[in-house]
C-alpha cells in the first residue's frame, strides 16, 4: 500500500511543468552519485488487510486484559467512552501544534480548559500546555527550581518514582546541578521534617518530594513546605492527580511548581507510553516555566479567541536561550485528560479519589488478615498503593495469579535488594469487590 | 456562543465513576485532608459531546484541508493504523509486566529498530525519546558521554544558522555552548566558513539535510571529513528525512548519530502538538551510551536488556517510549515496503518542485529553482503596500488552506516555507498555487481585504501582543 494520489498521468504532466524528464533527473540534480543509497532491504509492502492481520498476529503474543493490581507509576484507571470519541475526532488528532490560531481554535480552547482544570486541580495559577511524561516533567521542575532559585542544589527525596528519578539524573548530568537525595524514613515510609531540617543550608534552591510517594504513602506536606520554606527554599510537588479528589492540594500546602503524571485521567496503560506529564506553578513563575502556554485574548472584533502565548521563552524565538528545548509535547494525551476531568467534573473527582481509597483500603484490610503478609509500612496513611512483606515465595504468587489472569503485585525486590519479599498493590476504583476478595483468597492458597 | 466548560452550568448528579462496592472508607487525619473544592462543572454526556464535538469544527487539521506546513511534514495518517493502535491487547499491558507477557509489543518494538536502522544506515536506535527536540537532547548527551569516555573535554556545538531552534536549545540543555555558523549565499554550509569555526574543543556540528530551504547539503562529504579529522561527530536532524528516504543514507554520507521524527517522516499523526515520537539512531562505536532499556532478541525472544548501564546515559522518559506512536510508524513502513518508501520520497520531492516551478516566476526562491521535498520563498518586494506574509498566510486561511510555516527559517525574510508531502494530488496542488498566486495579486490590488483577514475562520486576527501583556492563562 501506499497513499500516493498521483497517477503515471498526472506524474508527467508535473514533470513536464517542471522541465525534467524524471525523477531521478531532479535528484541527480541535487545529490552527488556517490552519496546515493543502495536499494532498502526492507519487505514488499503489505496490503490493508494484511497488515492488519500481522498486526492482530502480534497482539495475540500479548497477555493483555490482565486484572490489574500493579500501579507504580501507571495504573489501570476506568476510561470512559466519550474520552475516546472525542480525542479520536480527526479535527484534533490530525491537527499540527496550533500555529495559526485563527485556524485552530479548537485544539488551543481545549488547551486552554486542560490548562484551567489542572489550575483546578492543583490551585496553582498556570499551567503549562503538557510535557511528555510524569518523569519528564519532574525534570523539568527540577531545571525550572534552579532557574528560579539561582542556586544549583536541589534536595530530592528518594520516595520519588524512581523512573522519574533516572530521567532527573539525566536531564542535570552534564550541568551544573548537584541532585542530593534525602532517605525516606524506613519504619515510616515517609520523610522526616527533621531529616530534612538538618540537610537545609542557605544554598539549597528546592526541596522535591513526591506525595503519595513512590511506596504509596501520603507525605506530611504542610510540614515539610513549611520546613523547606523557612529556608527560603522552593517546594517543588510531584502529585498523582486522582489522588487530589481527598488528599490536600499544592496550593493548601503552599507549593510553588507541582508536576505529575497524567495518565491516571483517561489515557491507558499502553505499555507506559503515550501518557501525558502536567506543569503547574505559581504566579510569580508564569515567566519561566517551559513548554508551550495558552493565553486568552481578543479578535479584531472583540470575540474571545486563544492564542499560544509567552512564545518569548521558547527555543523558536530564544534558540539556545529558551526556558527548555521543547516543542512537540504531548497535547492529545492531555487533552483526554481534559475530556477525562470534564466528564467527572468536580463531584466525579471527589468520587473517584473516595472510592480509590476505600477499595485500597478494603483490600488492604483483608491481606493484612492473611497469614505471612505484613504491611511494610503498617501506620502510615496510603491513598490507592500500598506494600506487604511476604514470607511466601513471591514467584509463585505472581504465576498463581496470572494463571486467573491477575495482574498481581510489583516484586520491589526485583528493582531493590533492600525490599526482598516486598510486594506493592495498587487498587483503583475499578477493581470489585469480586476482583479484590479473589486476589486475597489466591495469595492466602499460594 | 462559545463557551468555556466552567460557563456551562452543572446538569446532572453525581452518578460517573463505579458505585462504590465496598464499604466507604475515608477517614483521615485533618494533616492529610484536603479542604478546597474545585470549580469544574459537572455536565451531562450530551453536553460535552457537543461542547467538544464544535470546539474540533474549529479546528483546520490535515483530514480536512490541505496543510503544507514547511518542516512538518503533514502527510496522510493513515486510519488503519490508528484502528491498531487501539487493540485492547496492545492498549491494556502494563509497562511493568513480565517480558513473556508483552512479547508482541516487543517484537514490534524490535521490528521498527530494525526498519529505523536500514533506512538511516545507523547500527543501533533507542524508541525511548517522546519527540524531535527529546531525540536531539539525548543524541547530544550521547555525544557527551563518548567523549568523557574517551577523556576529551568538547564543550561546543557547531549549529547553521538555518537549524531549527530546538538544535541550539537542546544543545545547550545538553551543557554545551553553541557556536552559529552562518549559511553561505546558497543557503547550504560550506567548508571554508566551517574551517573559519572548528577548534579542537568542538563536539559536533547539527545538520538538517536536506535542510531547512529544502536544500540538499551537496558538500556534505567533504564537511564530514572536516569534522572527523578534527576528532568531533556531525548530528543528523532528521526532520527532513521524508525527502531521501531510499535516496540518501545518513549513515553513508558521515553521520554518526541522528534523531527521526516520526510523527513527520512515518505518519503518525501529530495530536495538536503530540504525542510525537524521536527515536535516536547511532554508529555501532556509540551504541553504548544509549538510553536503556533496549530491546533484543535472544532464541527468538524479545528481552528488555538494561545493557552496559555504566556508559548509558540513563533513561530519558519513563519506560519505553511513546509505544502507540511506534506502532504506528511500525504499520506505516510494513505498509509501503522498502520500494513504497522510496517512491514516497521521491513524490515529496516532486510535489514540491511541481508547485515550486508554478510559484518561481511570482516570487524570489532564495534557494534557487529546483529544490528536495519543500522549498521557502521570500515574498519581500512582492506584495502590495504594507503588506507582510503573515497577511498572506491569514489569507489562505480564509481560502481555507492551512498555512505554511512562516516564522521560520529566521534567515529569509518574509519567509514562506511551503512542503506539499507526497499524500497530496495534482489537483490539490495546482489549486494551491492558483490561490496562493491570486492572493499575492490582491495584495497589490486590494491590499486592504489581506490587512483583514482572516473573515472566514472562526475568529477574526486574534491580539497576540495583549495576549502577551496580560496574560489570562486559566478560566
Amino acid at each position: 500500500m501506499n497513499y500516493i494520489p498521483v497517477n503515471e498521468q498526472d506524474r508527467k504532466e508535473m514533470l513536464d511543468r517542471i522541465g525534467v524528464k524524471s525523477i531521478e533527473e531532479l535528484l541527480a540534480l541535487q545529490i552527488p552519485e556517490s552519496l546515493r543509497a543502495k536499494k532498502l532491504n526492507l519487505p514488499e509492502g503489505l496490503s490493508e488487510q494484511e497488515l492488519s492481520a500481522l498486526f492482530k498476529n502480534y497482539a495475540g503474543k500479548n497477555k493483555s486484559n490482565l486484572v490489574c493490581f500493579r500501579g507504580a507509576g501507571v495504573y489501570d484507571h476506568f476510561v470512559p467512552s466519550l474520552v475516546d470519541e472525542i480525542t479520536g475526532r480527526s479535527e484534533f488528532s490530525t491537527a499540527y501544534t496550533p500555529y495559526q490560531a485563527e485556524a485552530s481554535q479548537g485544539t488551543l480552547q481545549a488547551i486552554f480548559e486542560y490548562q484551567s482544570m489542572i489550575c483546578e486541580l492543583t490551585g496553582l495559577d498556570c499551567a503549562n500546555a503538557s510535557m511528555y511524561d510524569g518523569a519528564t516533567a519532574v525534570a523539568e521542575a527540577v531545571l525550572l527550581a534552579v532557574r528560579t532559585s539561582r542556586k544549583n542544589k536541589i534536595i530530592i527525596s528518594s520516595g520519588v518514582n524512581p523512573e522519574y528519578l533516572s530521567v532527573v539524573e539525566t536531564y542535570t548530568k552534564n550541568l551544573d546541578v548537584e541532585i542530593i537525595k534525602i532517605k525516606i524514613d524506613e519504619k515510616t515510609g515517609a520523610l522526616d521534617k527533621n531529616v530534612l531540617q538538618s540537610m537545609l543550608s542557605d544554598d539549597i534552591g528546592a526541596v522535591v518530594v513526591q506525595s503519595p510517594n513512590f511506596f504509596g504513602v501520603v507525605e506530611d506536606m504542610l510540614s515539610l513546605s513549611e520546613t523547606a520554606k523557612n529556608k527560603n527554599a522552593l517546594f517543588v510537588t510531584i502529585v498523582n492527580p486522582a489522588s487530589l479528589g481527598i488528599l490536600k492540594t499544592p496550593c493548601e500546602y503552599n507549593a510553588d511548581i507541582a508536576a505529575g503524571e497524567g495518565q491516571v485521567f483517561g489515557n491507558r496503560m499502553h505499555l507506559g507510553g503515550s501518557t501525558f506529564g502536567f506543569l503547574a506553578v505559581k504566579k510569580a513563575l508564569e515567566w519561566k516555566i517551559p513548554g508551550r502556554v495558552v493565553g486568552q485574548t481578543v479578535d479584531k472584533n472583540g470575540k474571545r479567541g486563544f492564542v499560544l502565548t509567552l512564545q518569548s521563552r521558547e527555543q523558536h524565538i530564544r534558540r539556545e536561550k529558551a526556558t527548555s528545548n521543547i516543542c512537540t509535547n504531548a497535547a492529545l494525551n492531555a487533552f483526554a485528560g481534559c475530556v477525562y476531568m470534564a466528564c467527572l467534573g468536580s463531584s466525579g473527582i471527589k468520587e473517584l479519589a473516595e472510592t480509590n481509597i476505600s477499595k485500597a483500603r478494603y483490600a488492604f484490610n483483608a491481606i493484612k488478615k492473611l497469614e505471612g503478609f505484613e504491611p511494610l509500612f503498617a501506620n502510615s496513611l496510603f491513598f490507592n498503593e500500598f506494600v506487604f512483606k511476604t514470607v511466601k515465595n513471591v514467584k509463585k504468587i505472581e504465576k498463581a495469579l496470572l494463571k486467573e489472569n491477575i495482574l498481581g503485585p510489583l516484586n520491589l525486590g526485583a528493582f531493590d535488594k533492600k525490599y526482598k519479599n516486598c510486594l506493592m498493590f495498587a487498587v483503583t476504583e475499578k477493581r470489585t469487590k469480586q476482583e479484590i476478595d479473589k486476589l486475597t483468597d489466591i495469595l492466602n492458597r499460594a | 456562543m462559545n463557551k468555556l466548560i466552567n460557563e456551562i452550568r452543572s446538569n446532572r448528579n453525581t452518578d460517573r465513576v463505579i458505585k462504590c462496592d465496598v464499604p466507604l472508607d475515608i477517614e483521615m487525619d485533618v494533616r492529610y485532608k484536603g479542604q478546597k473544592s474545585t470549580n469544574i462543572p459537572n455536565l451531562s454526556e450530551n453536553t460535552l459531546l457537543r461542547h467538544f464535538t464544535n470546539l474540533s469544527r474549529r479546528n483546520y487539521a490535515l483530514s480536512t484541508t490541505f496543510y503544507p506546513l514547511g518542516s512538518c511534514t503533514m502527510k496522510y495518517n493513515p486510519v488503519v493504523n490508528e484502528k491498531i493502535a487501539a487493540f485492547e491487547e496492545f492498549s491494556s499491558v502494563h509497562p511493568y509486566q513480565s517480558e513473556e507477557t508483552v512479547q508482541g509489543s516487543l517484537e514490534i518494538m524490535y521490528e521498527l529498530e530494525k526498519s529505523l536502522c536500514e533506512v538511516s544506515g545507523m547500527d543501533n536506535f533507542t524508541l525511548q525519546p517522546a519527540a524531535g527536540a527529546h531525540g536531539e537532547y539525548a543524541g547530544l548527551l550521547i555525544i557527551a558521554g563518548y567523549f568523557k569516555s574517551i577523556k576529551e573535554k568538547r564543550t561546543k556545538i557547531i549549529v547553521p544558522d538555518s537549524a531549527h531552534g530546538t538544535n541550539p536549545a537542546s544543545a545547550a540543555l545538553a551543557g554545551f555552548e553553541i557556536i552559529s555558523l552562518k549559511s553561505d549565499e546558497n543557503g547550504i554550509v560550506s567548508p571554508e566558513n566551517l574551517k573559519a569555526v572548528l577548534t579542537k574543543d568542538v563536539a559536533c556540528m547539527m545538520m538538517t539535510v536536506p535542510n531547512t530551504l529544502g536544500v540538499f547539503e551537496k558538500n556534505i562529504a567533504e564537511i564530514s571529513e572536516i569534522l572527523h579529522q578534527n576528532g568531533s561527530l556531525l548530528y543528523y536532524d532528521g526532520a527532513n528525512l521524508n525527502a531521501v528516504m531510499g535516496i540518501v543514507k545518513p549513515a553513508d554520507i558521515g553521520f554518526d548519530v541522528m534523531h527521526i521524527n516520526l510523527h513527520k517522516t512515518f505518519a503518525t499523526p501529530h495530536g495538536g502538538g503530540g504525542p510525537g515520537a524521536g527515536p535516536v539512531g547511532v554508529k555501532a562505536f556509540l551504541k553504548d551510551f544509549l538510553p536503556v532499556p533496549v530491546i533484543v532478541k535472544e532464541n527468538n525472544k524479545f528481552k528488555i536488556s538494561f545493557g552496559d548501564k555504566k556508559k548509558s546515559i540513563g533513561k530519558m522518559k519513563a519506560f519505553f517510549g511513546n509505544f502507540p506512536v511506534l506502532l504506528k510508524a511500525c504499520a506505516y513502513i510494513k505498509a509501503l515496503g522498502g520500494a513504497g518508501l522510496k517512491e514516497a520520497s521521491e513524490q515529496a520531492v516532486l510535489n514540491a518542485n511541481y508547485v515550486l516551478s508554478s510559484l518561481k516566476d511570482k516570487v524570489s526562491i532564495p534557494a534557487g529553482s529546483v529544490c528536495m521535498h519543500e522549498f521557502v520563498l521570500s515574498s519581500k518586494g512582492h506584495l502590495g503596500d504594507g503588506v507582510k506574509t503573515l497577511d498572506v498566510a491569514k489569507k489562505l486561511l480564509d481560502y481555507g488552506y492551512y498555512a505554511p510555516t512562516i516564522y521560520f527559517p529566521l534567515i529569509v525574510e518574509e519567509a514562506m516555507m511551503i512542503e506539499p508531502t507526497e499524500t497530496e494530488s495534482k489537483q490539490v496542488l495546482d489549486e494551491f498555487t492558483d490561490v496562493l498566486l491570486k492572493i499575492i495579486e490582491e495584495s497589490v490590488s486590494n491590499p486592504e481585504i489581506l490587512h483583514n483577514a482572516p473573515v472566514n475562520t472562526y475568529v477574526s486576527r486574534l491580539n497576540e501582543v495583549e495576549a502577551a501583556r496580560k496574560p489570562k492563562l486559566h478560566w
